[in-house]
């Protein structure tokens, strides 16, 4: 539904984002992870028809995004930019009706209604937008990307400045526009909310360093060390799996041990620890954490 | 170019300038001025001087230049004279506001940063100009056209037998309500032109002044009797500023670059 081939961008004689390719496809959602000015915003900028790219190509269900197409594509791209960006004299239900009518909404108090109930914003809704707090402007820009119900979502810090039980209802509102079909874009500093919330995570820093799941990305780093959870003491039971792989730890009710071939010597392991009398609870492979993938993949390319 | 996003957007420039009726004062203050400095000329100090306008011969000879009615006094003659052109001063107010929110306009959406989600709608720059420009022109319009009413009902108050029907002309009507919003329009667009140029709105105001220096010229040769803008020339030039707000509108989208506006701005 997205797909950006080649894209970048230069200021003056500073390149801020190269030669990114990526899609995002319809019911997907794609985090965007990067450092800060790792080029995200201007990827998210120039993806809403907002800066044009010096090189590259930016396609919104098949069609190219340029000067003449600009207006009819950001009519199905829902835009939440960094800053709210509210009208400070305005009250909540103008600010939104006034996008509403932008995106030509009518009648739109039925859904501006139900955006003010989703993002418990109703009582808010005559008050002025400079008299909010900052987590609730950013529920106004958020209901705002949304009221004309997009086809595509570019969320530039969606839960920025949210508290958790706002975040939580940001994220199930998320997965219901995916599964009706939205593709979705986020740009986020947030790790834990990239790996909870996407299917596919893109790690930006001036280029895109990877663009896979979750569960690929921490398989790029993965160490090969097993974690074993055996009921009782676990040292007693160290002897028994050094043959298969060295170091072994043993801390507690776990073991850790480093195999140089995990997919072979993993069943024979758990069978002489079971044989032995060891009472198994748990088998894992050890994953590192998204953030150990994130500073290696940053790290890789400063 | 839709009317529904153009209406929108000057629906909200109106419900802005609602809540801030602070901006409007500048405009107010102008119209009371156009209102009050003819009247006082007019009438007030030759009321307080007792000294009647058509006892002074450079004045009524000056006054032949407005081709006033055969059926009025001396005094009346002058007083159509001074009255019509004073008209004048109603340029001002449009212009006044214009400098006043215009400029404020484009510069004050930049420093708020709303002006990154406005534009990722598909509103396009011509739709979000006019409609700045229309935000900030009916309010002005409206301020200038009251205080002509109260201008009028002065007259026909306060002036000799004949003046305030002999003011009902043609050239009133071609002033009033052409050349006078056609000047607010090119006041209101130059500003944005340079509204969305620079990033203060002192230096946005300050393009008014390019249309008050000349308006003010107009006026003081006319009350030299260096010569009389006739109807026809009038319409002539109320035409032209129509035409020239239209070439500012088309250079002022021009000069819009969305990217510079968004990068550039924090």
């Amino acid at each position: 539904m997205i797909a950006a081939r080649g894209l970048t961008r230069s200021f003056g004689g500073r390149t801020v984002v190269e030669n990114v390719s990526f899609e995002v496809g319809r019911s997907e959602i794609v985090a965007l992870l990067g450092p800060n000015g790792a080029g995200k915003t201007t990827t998210m900028r120039m993806l809403a028809g907002l800066i044009a790219p010096t090189r590259g190509t930016v396609s919104i269900s098949g069609i190219e995004l340029s000067r003449g197409t600009g207006s009819d594509l950001r009519q199905r791209i829902g835009f939440l930019t960094e800053a709210p960006g509210l009208w400070d004299r305005l009250t909540v239900r103008e600010n939104l009706t006034v996008y509403a009518d932008l995106f030509g909404l009518s009648p739109a108090a039925p859904t501006i209604d139900q955006i003010l109930d989703t993002f418990g914003l109703t009582k808010h809704a005559g008050t002025r937008a400079a008299e909010l707090s900052k987590g609730t402007r950013q529920k106004v820009a958020l209901g705002r990307a949304l009221v004309h119900e997009p086809d595509v979502l570019l969320l530039d810090e969606p839960t920025s400045g949210l508290d958790p039980e706002v975040t939580r209802s940001v994220r199930h509102l998320l997965d219901e526009r995916r599964a009706k079909g939205c593709a979705i874009l986020l740009s986020t500093h947030n790790l834990q909310e990239a790996e909870r919330q996407a299917d596919r995570i893109a790690v930006l820093h001036r280029r895109l360093l990877a663009l896979d799941t979750p569960a690929r990305l921490r398989g790029r780093l993965m160490t090969g060390r097993i974690v074993i959870r055996i009921a009782g003491d676990a040292s007693k039971w160290v002897g028994t799996i050094v043959p298969f792989g060295e170091p072994v730890q043993a801390e507690g009710a776990w073991l850790t041990i480093t195999l140089t071939d995990a997919e072979r010597a993993t069943p024979l392991m758990v069978k002489a620890l079971v044989t032995a009398g060891a009472d198994v609870l748990e088998v894992r492979p050890e994953q590192p954490a998204l953030e150990d993938i994130y500073l290696h993949l940053v790290g890789e390319h400063p | 170019m839709t009317r529904a996003r153009i209406l929108a957007l000057a629906r909200k420039e109106w419900l802005d300038l609602r809540r801030n009726p602070g901006a409007l004062l500048p405009v107010a203050l102008v119209a009371v001025l156009a209102i009050l400095l003819p009247l006082v000329i007019t009438f007030g100090i030759p009321r307080w001087t007792g000294d009647a306008l058509g006892n002074d011969s450079d004045l009524l000879r000056l006054s032949d230049a407005a081709h006033p009615e055969r059926g009025l006094s001396d005094s009346g003659r002058v007083e159509y004279f001074l009255l019509q052109q004073f008209l004048l001063l109603f340029l001002l107010t449009p212009i006044t506001g214009a400098m006043a929110l215009a400029a404020h306009s484009v510069v004050g959406e930049k420093q708020a940063r709303t002006l990154e989600p406005l534009l990722a709608t598909p509103v396009t720059t011509v739709e979000l100009l006019v409609a700045k420009v229309l935000g900030c022109f009916w309010p002005t319009l409206g301020i200038s056209l009251i205080s002509i009413l109260v201008y009028f009902a002065a007259i026909l108050w306060l002036a000799e037998t004949g003046v305030a029907s002999a003011m009902l002309n043609p050239r009133t009507a071609v002033l009033v309500l052409l050349i006078g919003p056609a000047a607010g329009l090119v006041a209101l667009q130059a500003a944005i032109v340079v509204s969305s140029r620079v990033n203060d709105a002192r230096t946005a105001q300050q393009a008014g002044i390019l249309l008050i220096v000349p308006l003010t010229g107009l006026l003081v040769a006319q009350f030299f009797g260096s010569y009389w803008l006739s109807t026809g020339m009038l319409a002539v030039i109320g035409v032209a500023l129509l035409l020239l707000w239209l070439l500012l509108l088309a250079l002022s989208t021009a000069l819009f670059e969305r990217e510079t506006i968004l990068t550039r701005w924090r």
